[in-house]
Parts: C-alpha cells; sequence; structure tokens
C-alpha cells in the first residue's frame, strides 16, 4: 500500500482465541471485513503473544497496532488457560467449610466423575474408571456444627464457635481462598452467610488477605456437588484467570486500547473480566460458533438452524430453535460436575485427527475414540504420530492441499500418508491404498450424518425444517458427506469458516445471567390466592437476582437505566423430571393474572418442544428456577453485503487443479481460492475451495453458490 | 500400536502414567504384550528357569531346567508342587479363626464373624511372601482358584510353541 494515501480502514471488532498453541485474532473493519492473525501462544505471559499475534493479523491490512487499537470498539477474549488450570489440577491452595460429618462428599465427588469424558466403550469398562484428586484436599476441609434441611427450616442453629475455629485452623494453613458451602444454602442462606462472615472477621484479625466465596453468593442452586465444585473453581481457577485478563487489558491499554474486554461465558453472553461469576468462562470456543449462527441466523432470517463444527478431535452439534438457544444447566467440564449454564452442545469423539486402526479380531475400522489433536496426522513428519488419522485420507485423496496447510506453515508429506495407510488398513484389508482411505471417509461421514440426524430428529424435529452451518477448521471438508441424503432446508458454509468462533464472540451481546433454585409447586385447580403468594416467590427471586446482574453492570459503568432486564424461569409439570427453561413474557409477577401468563407461556413453549397432546395441566405446575438476564447495547460485526456477480468466477480465483479420489475414480476437481471468490459465483463439483485455515470441499453431484454475505450454499444436484 | 519394553515394566510395577494405561485399557493388547510380560518377571527373579505363566503377584508356573518338568514356583525359589495341583495345599497356612486374630487386622464390629467367615493366608515356606489369601467359611475346602489351559493359551491365543513339557 502506497504510503502516502492514508489508511482509510475503520477496524471495529477484535475476537481474541487463545489456545494451546496458537493465538488467534480475529479483527473486523466497519465494511465487515476481517483479518486473521496467529501466533505462537506465550503461556507464561499470555499479553505478549496476543500482541504478537494482533500485529502479524494487522500487518495484512497495513496497519500498526496502535492505529487499530485506538479505533476499536469492542474486544471479546476467549482462551483455554483455564480449563487447562482445572484439567491439570493446578489451581490455587483453597479451604472448603462444610458441614460437620459431610467433610468428605466433596473428594468423593459423584460416581459419575470417575468416567466423564470418556467414550461409550470406556464408560461401560469399569476398569478404565478413576477417580480424580479433589481440587480441595481433606487436610484443607473443615466442617461446622449447623442444618438447614430442604424446606429452608433450621434443624441445628449456627454454633458459631465451630465456624471460628475452621477459619482459624484454614488460615493458619495458608490457603490462597476460602470456600463455604453449607447443605440447602440456595434454600436459606442464612448460616452460609453468617459463616462467610465469621470467616471474613477472623481473616481479618489474622491480618491477612485471602478472598472467601460462599456458594449462596455465587450459585444458589440445587445440588451440592455441583455446587461446591463449581464454588470452587471461582476460588482454585478463576482468581489467576483474573490476573491474566488484567495483564492482557492493561497490556492492550499501553498500546492505545479504549475498550474493556469481555470473556465470553458459558451461558452464550459476553461478561468483563472484572464479572464476580468467572468460573462460567471456563469454556468459550466452542460456544462462540453457535452465537455466531445465532446472531447471522437473526439478521439474515434463519430461525432454525444446526450447527455442526469439526475440529481435530470433535463433532459439535447445536441445534437453533425459534432462535433461542438451548442451556443445560449442570453440564460437566474437566471431569467436575457443575452448576452453570451452558449452551447445549452435543459432541461426539470423531475430528479429523481421529486415530483409524483396525481392530484386531473382528477386521473392522474403528475410528477415535483418541486423536493426534493438533498433530495432524502421519503425514506430518514431525508429528511424531505413527498411526494414521482422517487427516491422512484427506491427503492421500486429494481433498487437502499438503503444501497449503494452516497456510502452508505445516508441509505434509502424503508419500508417508500413503505407506501408513497401506501398512495398517489397506494390506490387511486386502484394499488399494485408495479404497481403504475413501472407506474410512465414508465411514466417518455415515457416522457423524447418523448422529446429527439421531440429535434432530430425537428432539422431535426433521432436518427440512433446519439450515444447517457448517464451520470450523475442517466441518467443511465434510459438509457434503455428513449433509448428504438429510433434506436440510439449506446448508450454508460461512467463508469465514475457520475464524467463525471468533466472530462468534465478537457478535455476542454483553450480557449477564443469574440463577437461583426455587421450588414452588401448584396443583392446576389452585386458587387465586396461592397463585399471588407463588407469583411473589418468584418475583422475590427476580429481585435477588436483578440486583446483583446490575451490580455487576456498574462495575463496568453502566448505570440499572441502560440495562435491559429479561426475567426467565423453569417449569415442569408436577412430578416430571425434566423442566424447560421459558423467557417470561412479563417483567414482573405480583397477581393472579400474571401467573397464569406464566403458565400460559410454558404450555405454548411446551407445545412446542414436545407436542401439544402431550402437554398435562391436569399435574399442576412446579417451578424450580428463576432466571434473570441483563444486557447492554454494544457494537457488533457488521455482515458483510456485497453486489452479485454473475455466475462464473473470475480467472484469478482458479488455483489449477488436483486429482481427488471418490466413488472408485481419480477426477480432476478445479481449485479456487476462497477469498477470490465473488458473490453470485457459481462451481460445481468436482470442486475444492481453499483458504489458508479451511478446505470446502464440493464433490461430483453437488454445486455451491455465494451469496452477498459470502455465505456458500451448498446443493445437491 | 506396540508399547515399549519400559512402559509395560511400568505397568507391572504400578507406576504407568494415566494416559498410556487408559489407552492400553481400551484398544486391544498388542500382539507381543505376553512376550515382554514374561521377560520382565523372568528379569525380576534370581532363577532362571523359563516363566511359562503368571499364577499371582510372586507365583509363577516354570519350566524347571533341570528336568522340563512345569512346576508352581515361588519368587523365592520355592517348588510346590506340578503346575496343575493346588499349590496351596504345600504353603504354609494361617488361620484366622478366632476374634482377636481378626481383630490383629480389622478394627472391632467390622471385622466378619469367624462362625461364619475365615481367613487363610498362604504363605512362601523360604522367604515368608504372602502369596494369596482366601476368605471361605469355616468348613469350606482350600480352593483350588485357577486351572489354566496352557496349551490352548500358547498355541490358539498368542500363537506360540507350547513350552516343552516332561
Amino acid at each position: 500500500m502506497p504510503l502516502d494515501k492514508p489508511n482509510r480502514r475503520k477496524v471495529q471488532v477484535l475476537g481474541i482465541d487463545a489456545g494451546g498453541t496458537m493465538t488467534d485474532t480475529f479483527f473486523v473493519d466497519s465494511e465487515g471485513e476481517f483479518v486473521v492473525g496467529k501466533a505462537q501462544s506465550t503461556p507464561q505471559n499470555e499479553a505478549l503473544g496476543l500482541i504478537a499475534s494482533s500485529r502479524e493479523g494487522l500487518e495484512h491490512w497495513g496497519l500498526t497496532l496502535e492505529e487499530a487499537l485506538s479505533e476499536i470498539q469492542t474486544g471479546v477474549y476467549s482462551g483455554t488457560a483455564m480449563l487447562n488450570r482445572v484439567v491439570q489440577r493446578k489451581g490455587l491452595r483453597c479451604g472448603l467449610i462444610v458441614n460437620a460429618g459431610m467433610e468428605d462428599f466433596h473428594r468423593m465427588g459423584r460416581a459419575i466423575q470417575a468416567y466423564l469424558g470418556f467414550a461409550y466403550e470406556d464408560r461401560i469398562h469399569l476398569n478404565t474408571h478413576y477417580y480424580d484428586e479433589p481440587l480441595v484436599p481433606r487436610h484443607l476441609t473443615r466442617g461446622v456444627m449447623e442444618r438447614i434441611d430442604m424446606s429452608g427450616t433450621v434443624v441445628i442453629p449456627l454454633r458459631e464457635e465451630t465456624a471460628r475455629q475452621a477459619a482459624r485452623e484454614l488460615i493458619a494453613q495458608d490457603v490462597e481462598g476460602i470456600v463455604i458451602s453449607l447443605l440447602h444454602s440456595y434454600r436459606n442462606p442464612a448460616h452460609e452467610r453468617r459463616v462467610r462472615d465469621i470467616v471474613q472477621e477472623e481473616i481479618a484479625a489474622s491480618g491477612k488477605s485471602i478472598p472467601v466465596f460462599a456458594s449462596t453468593d455465587y450459585y444458589p442452586v440445587r445440588k451440592e456437588t455441583h455446587r461446591t465444585n463449581t464454588t470452587i473453581l471461582e476460588a482454585y481457577a478463576a482468581e489467576p484467570s483474573r490476573q491474566t485478563l488484567n495483564k492482557i487489558s492493561s497490556a492492550f491499554k499501553d498500546n492505545g486500547s479504549k475498550f474493556d474486554f469481555r470473556v465470553m461465558a458459558t451461558h452464550g453472553g459476553t461478561i468483563s473480566w472484572k464479572a464476580k461469576e468467572l468460573a462460567r468462562t471456563i469454556v468459550s470456543g466452542p460456544i462462540g460458533g453457535v452465537i455466531g449462527a445465532k446472531y447471522l441466523g437473526e439478521v439474515l432470517g434463519y430461525s432454525n438452524i444446526a450447527c455442526s463444527d469439526i475440529g481435530g478431535t470433535s463433532f459439535d452439534v447445536a441445534l437453533i430453535t425459534q432462535n433461542e438457544l438451548t442451556i443445560r444447566n449442570d453440564p460437566d467440564m474437566a471431569r467436575l460436575v457443575l452448576s452453570l449454564p451452558l449452551v447445549a452442545m452435543d459432541s461426539v469423539g470423531a475430528g479429523a485427527g481421529s486415530f483409524i486402526r483396525l481392530d484386531p479380531y473382528t477386521r473392522a475400522i474403528k475410528l477415535g475414540p483418541d486423536s493426534a489433536g493438533y498433530r495432524v496426522g502421519v503425514c506430518w513428519a514431525e508429528s511424531g504420530i505413527e498411526t494414521v488419522t482422517i487427516s491422512d485420507c484427506h491427503v492421500i485423496l486429494g481433498y487437502l492441499n499438503p503444501d497449503n496447510f494452516l497456510g502452508g506453515q505445516v508441509k505434509l508429506d502424503r508419500e508417508r500418508a500413503w505407506n501408513a495407510m497401506k501398512e495398517q488398513i489397506a494390506d490387511p484389508l486386502g484394499l488399494s491404498v485408495e479404497d481403504a482411505a475413501a472407506g474410512v471417509i465414508e465411514l466417518l461421514d455415515s457416522d457423524l450424518r447418523d448422529y446429527l440426524r439421531s440429535m434432530i430428529s430425537g428432539k422431535g424435529y426433521s432436518p427440512s425444517s433446519f439450515v444447517c452451518f457448517s464451520y470450523g477448521g475442517a466441518g467443511p471438508v465434510h459438509t457434503y458427506g455428513y449433509t448428504e441424503g438429510l433434506g436440510f432446508e439449506d446448508v450454508i458454509v460461512p467463508a469465514w469458516a475457520a475464524g467463525f468462533s471468533a466472530f462468534g464472540c465478537a457478535a455476542a451481546d454483553f450480557e449477564y445471567r443469574y440463577d437461583k433454585s426455587l421450588d414452588i409447586n401448584i396443583a392446576s385447580e389452585a386458587g387465586d390466592d396461592l397463585k399471588v403468594r407463588q407469583a411473589q416467590t418468584l418475583q422475590a427471586a427476580w429481585e435477588e437476582l436483578k440486583e446483583r446482574v446490575l451490580e455487576e453492570f456498574e462495575i463496568n459503568g453502566y448505570s440499572a437505566d441502560r440495562v435491559t432486564l429479561q426475567p426467565g424461569f423453569r417449569m415442569q409439570y408436577r412430578g416430571q423430571l425434566n423442566d424447560l427453561e421459558i423467557e417470561s413474557p412479563i417483567l414482573e409477577a405480583n397477581s393472579a393474572e400474571d401467573w397464569d401468563k406464566l403458565v400460559e407461556a410454558f404450555n405454548d413453549t411446551y407445545g412446542r418442544v414436545y407436542a401439544a397432546a402431550a402437554r398435562s395441566p391436569e399435574l399442576g405446575y412446579s417451578v424450580t428456577g428463576a432466571i434473570m438476564r441483563g444486557t447492554v447495547p454494544i457494537p457488533k460485526p457488521r455482515i458483510p453485503k456485497e453486489p452479485e456477480a454473475g455466475p462464473t468466477p473470475p480467472e484469478e480465483a482458479r488455483l489449477g487443479t488436483r486429482k481427488f479420489y471418490r466413488h472408485k475414480q481419480w477426477v480432476d476437481a478445479q481449485l479456487y481460492q476462497m477469498e477470490k471468490l465473488k458473490p453470485g459465483n457459481r462451481v460445481t463439483g468436482p470442486a475444492i475451495i481453499e483458504s489458508d485455515a479451511t478446505t470446502f470441499v464440493v464433490p461430483g453431484g453437488f454445486e455451491t453458490w455465494l451469496d452477498g454475505h459470502r455465505l456458500f450454499h451448498l446443493k445437491e444436484l | 500400536m506396540a508399547y515399549t519394553k519400559a512402559k509395560i515394566k511400568d505397568l507391572v510395577d504400578g507406576k504407568i502414567d494415566r494416559d498410556t494405561l487408559h489407552n492400553m485399557l481400551s484398544t486391544p493388547k498388542d500382539r507381543e504384550r505376553f512376550q515382554i510380560y514374561l521377560e520382565i518377571l523372568q528379569e525380576q527373579v534370581e532363577w532362571d528357569d523359563p516363566i511359562i505363566l503368571p499364577l499371582g503377584p510372586k507365583l509363577y508356573i516354570v519350566q524347571r531346567k533341570s528336568d522340563k518338568k512345569w512346576v508352581i514356583r515361588s519368587q523365592a525359589g520355592h517348588d510346590f508342587c506340578d503346575w496343575d495341583q493346588n499349590w496351596k495345599l504345600y504353603a504354609r497356612v494361617r488361620v484366622r479363626s478366632t476374634p482377636q486374630q481378626m481383630e490383629e487386622i480389622y478394627p472391632r464390629l467390622m471385622a466378619p464373624s469367624p462362625d461364619w467367615q475365615v481367613i487363610r493366608e498362604y504363605f512362601c515356606p523360604l522367604s515368608g511372601d504372602l502369596l494369596e489369601v482366601e476368605a471361605p467359611t469355616p468348613w469350606y475346602p482350600v480352593i483350588h482358584d485357577f486351572e489354566p489351559d496352557i496349551e490352548t493359551f500358547y498355541k490358539d491365543w498368542l500363537g506360540l510353541p507350547v513350552p516343552e513339557r516332561a
């Protein structure tokens, strides 16, 4: 770019994905154009890698970091550091205060924690089960004498001296945080709050500074193992992350940024790094894609979306119905059961890095469950991998360009993959190498297809009412395979598929969400006075949560009048096991009419999610939880809108041809550069559309066209 | 995938890392595993008569070099009997059959009642190594734990020649 011309580009949004090996940055300008920066991660001081990655990305636009940062309005971070800290059990040294006599429940955990995250075969194979070391060891756990029952009634008053004693002993052991979690404190927080105050008094008296975390202040929800684990994570893992984010934020401020960093959280919104509940930012990457799809859907008018993403290790699917995400309330992560609202996503352990093996007894091809992850496969000589992977099949069959993997940063060796495939799979099966590799790909495609179909039909929907979004590094390689024959309304691959998660993070609302468990039960024929009482119980919970939402925004300088509040609740027919999350049609509930409106909203949703005939109002209703969400408006990335050119791709988009194998024959696939294709262009298979970080395969019998929003639509001919 | 001998030794010694162990448990057994396992066991004993099959910690079926007879032998080198006999009948035994004897190893009230259950401990007469414990009802005969079909195991499962037997 000539130096005498001022650079008119206005950078608006920065999305960050700080992974274990690479730190990606994603910049979006006011025209909706974007650029991706990559650099090696620097775990000692994450800010260094981030700055390097940003400089690298902005260089493509001829901008300096300082120029860009001064314009950016919004920056969203997602990273794996906190999750890694928990997975490796390398958090802070915390103390735990529970009920006297219950000191062992945390280390015993829930039985499911012995096999969480395992493949199905291992779950039913008891020998593989094991228990992790507890987050808080037994010698840092103390009991206090008190008991509140499940209705919130005091059964044993709090013996305050036991709380003092516990606090003193933990303080003397130099803990870096103290977590308090008493039975049924979500129902009646009085004792837990008193213990918290006593602990704080004792800390003050000792002259030390130790943060205190009472479960009722963070996650006032049922299930003590879930609640305790989650509150411990605040002390154990979130506090160090807060330091990291603080460092990153100041590093960017030093370079001239004016925005405040936000972090992607499990409930699908972004929150400030100053937020009280930071543990919910433990996973963020995969959610980004779902949020991105939801945002695109809202803007472009797709209300039912099946989101699909293939990474190195897994295939993730999430459904958006009527523009709504499903939220799961007790997810598990890092082999812990937790009480966090999490965007529901289903994963199957089959990704581009999945290992391929032959069962020595049945000769059946087995995919995964383990994978080479970022080490690709045998085709990458430096990886040290000896077992063939799905990526090796891609290289053998011409799906991937061995010289342009991750923009050429990693050179793949087709011959290595070929030889390994021949020795490990093809020869033992008496097949040619191409046919063995193609068979593996077909097997993977049909596995993924069956999984996607069962996900959708298992929830009572048909694929024909859904648009399928496919993104992620390897998603578009298999899009044709896992959607073929399912009859989706449309199949869409965004041209920025590889950076789609970062895009989604940038598109997420600035939103806090708080949850509280309730036990409201009401018969269908209940009178108005009872309805009024129940409405008021719910209202009281909303008030409590609202205060906390507003308090969080206050920390970030947003006054209450700028916050849009949306109450919600979880309801079920009495005696049923599963509740539904309902967005409340009213902002306050006080009267019997208000109550009826809540019930009506529930009945409507129930009829939509399941079937109208399955509704059972004669059972009466239970409200199991109150929810409060608050948002403030923030700038979001613009979705590109370009005028359509003709159907013929421009000459400069053509990259020549490559041999491509499918259905027992080699064909010449036309290669295209993804970024150079123009809206309106049509590409008929066999063709492969390449970009630095993703490859979109359009085999024979398929056609794709690029629309004005730079979305590819894939169609079976 | 074959594991290195060092990894298998870690497995035998109980020092293997969690990830490798999980992989071993959830994937089909590597072909060479049994032979490597035998090599490691052989290195851990002081005699050089070949081990045919381990029977338990510090207990093996070996092919005695001098006469090619298959015998059951302890780590310390005591030959109990022929390979297909119940070696426990030739071992030193202690039977815990009174509350006092039970309370040496269990807290009071957490031990079995000796009227219903006794504990029999079988020792190597040379070293005093505890080789096996059984907990049957008092009148129950000495249990013959395991009668291996070594011929089928070697020929059909491992695909190895059956060791010579006198």
